[in-house]
């Protein structure tokens, strides 16, 4: 059976969002980190307990 | 042909068949983005890309579909994935449940105030789900295995999220209140039970409408039966029938909880994405309140390799992927070029998605399936209120030439 897509284009766009994801770590705070360069706050150091949703939002009481 | 010949042929069973080149590819990815995880981040993420694959697969095998679920439901009057969803969150709320509320520090729940933004941002949810052709997670898997049109979905998801983000200040600004975690009024059990009961009286109704419409209860999905081949072949090359999907989701969800410190979320991820897409065109989202609050500000300015949410939506991609090649179906949703009404559905319902996600804080995954595992009241009027715009998107799907 014929296949229903190119192999190329998977290739490619993998590719693509494999280099994003590595320009984008570079360019990180992460990156500078494991680089040597200490005292930089990284995601992985920190979490927002106090928020009131999964995304950060603060609680309504709190709103002005 | 002789008798004997006959029944030798529908002895055989049909060819198993993998896409090499898919299933190769899948491993090759899983590889080489888990050893920059583990090189970069920690252990734990490498755990969290472990288990987002693994719910990739089973969300792929076991045909989890959230939208489908509920369409196949009011339209075809069939209960099967609808019950499959409401045994996952009382197996979930029976796991989660005491585990956050055990005293242990550092476990956060998935819960959220309720009010407009909720209402609203569910309500829109639900229509884009039937638009759009899936949910967050349904998205997610679907685009793993190569349906190109629920990539042009994802692509709108994203831009709809990232729009929610700049309006969900004024969202809350809107009547609402604080979270309503039930267990500080009924306690631990009491919140398991009230929770089950729901849950129970649901299931009733749903059997009502499945047997007030055909006379029966369709269960050959729930259970290992009517399979076509032996165990191992099923389970490497699916069809799984639901509760192999439950139990893997519902453990899935479990480990994110104890692994990260918090439950299994899917649509912050997409609105990291997209803003971190604005921001390399030159757009400077920290002027937008959302991006100020210390959670999402961090997660913008970080690498994707250290937000839980990104890390396990690659796993998730990638498992649906694996799973797709090993039941040789890559591709197959989108062997037929899209129609523009279909691709104009994908694009609105993505919108519609992206924006409801944010607004109601979460999707079918971070808001219902992680809201009730959390025994959060929000997740509860997030269901009826997404339910009810899916209603709305349901009869909307004609006009884009959507099938039932």
């Amino acid at each position: 059976m014929d296949k229903a897509y190119s192999r190329a284009r998977i290739l490619i766009i993998l590719g693509v969002i494999l280099a994003l994801i590595l320009v984008d770590h570079i360019n990180s705070p992460t990156f500078a980190f494991n680089s040597g360069q200490g005292n930089v706050p990284t995601a992985l150091t920190q979490r927002d307990e106090s928020a009131c949703a999964p995304c950060g939002a603060p609680c309504p009481s709190t709103r002005d | 042909m002789s008798e004997s010949a006959v029944l030798q042929a529908e002895l055989k069973q049909p060819a198993w068949v993998v896409d090499r080149f898919v299933v190769i590819t899948a491993f090759a990815g899983l590889a080489l983005l888990g050893g920059l995880i583990w090189l970069e981040t920690a252990p734990f993420m490498v755990a969290l890309f472990a288990i987002g694959t693994a719910l990739g697969m089973a969300l792929y095998h076991g045909a989890f579909g959230f939208t489908a679920g509920w369409r196949n439901l009011v339209v075809k009057k069939r209960g099967a994935g609808m019950r499959a969803q409401l045994m996952l969150f009382g197996l979930s709320s029976l796991i989660m449940v005491p585990m956050l509320y055990s005293g242990q520090a550092g476990l956060v729940g998935a819960v959220a105030p309720v009010g407009t933004s909720l209402v609203v941002g569910s309500f829109m949810f639900g229509m884009g789900m039937q638009l759009g052709g899936g949910c967050g997670s349904g998205t997610l898997f679907t685009v793993g295995a190569g349906n190109i049109r629920m990539v042009v979905t994802l692509v709108f998801f994203v831009a709809g999220a990232v729009l929610g983000s700049i309006h969900l200040p004024w969202w809350l600004d809107q009547p609402g209140f604080d979270p309503v975690p039930l267990v500080n009024t009924f306690g631990v059990s009491g919140a398991i039970v009230v929770q089950l009961l729901g849950l129970g009286l649901i299931a009733r109704w749903v059997n009502r409408v499945e047997h007030k419409a055909h006379g029966n209860i369709e269960r050959n999905e729930l259970l290992w039966k009517g399979q076509k081949h032996g165990v191992l072949r099923t389970l490497i090359s699916g069809r799984w029938p639901f509760t192999w999907a439950i139990l893997i989701l519902a453990a899935g969800n479990a480990l994110t909880l104890a692994i990260s410190g918090a439950p299994w979320s899917v649509t912050f991820a997409f609105n990291v994405w997209g803003a971190k897409a604005l921001e390399a065109v030159g757009v400077n989202m920290s002027q937008f309140e959302f991006w100020q609050w210390d959670y999402p500000a961090i997660a913008l300015k970080d690498s994707l390799l250290t937000n839980v949410p990104s890390v396990m939506n690659f796993g998730v991609l990638l498992g649906a992927m694996l799973a797709a090649g090993l039941a040789n179906r890559f591709n197959e949703a989108s062997r037929n070029r899209p129609q523009r009404r279909p691709l104009l559905a994908a694009v609105v319902g993505g919108l519609l998605l992206g924006y409801g996600a944010r607004l109601g804080f979460g999707c079918n995954i971070g808001a219902l399936f992680s809201g009730i595992s959390s025994a959060s009241l929000h997740a509860w009027i997030w269901f009826a209120s997404a339910f009810a715009g899916s209603m709305i998107g349901i009869r909307l799907r004609p006009w884009f030439r959507l099938p039932d």
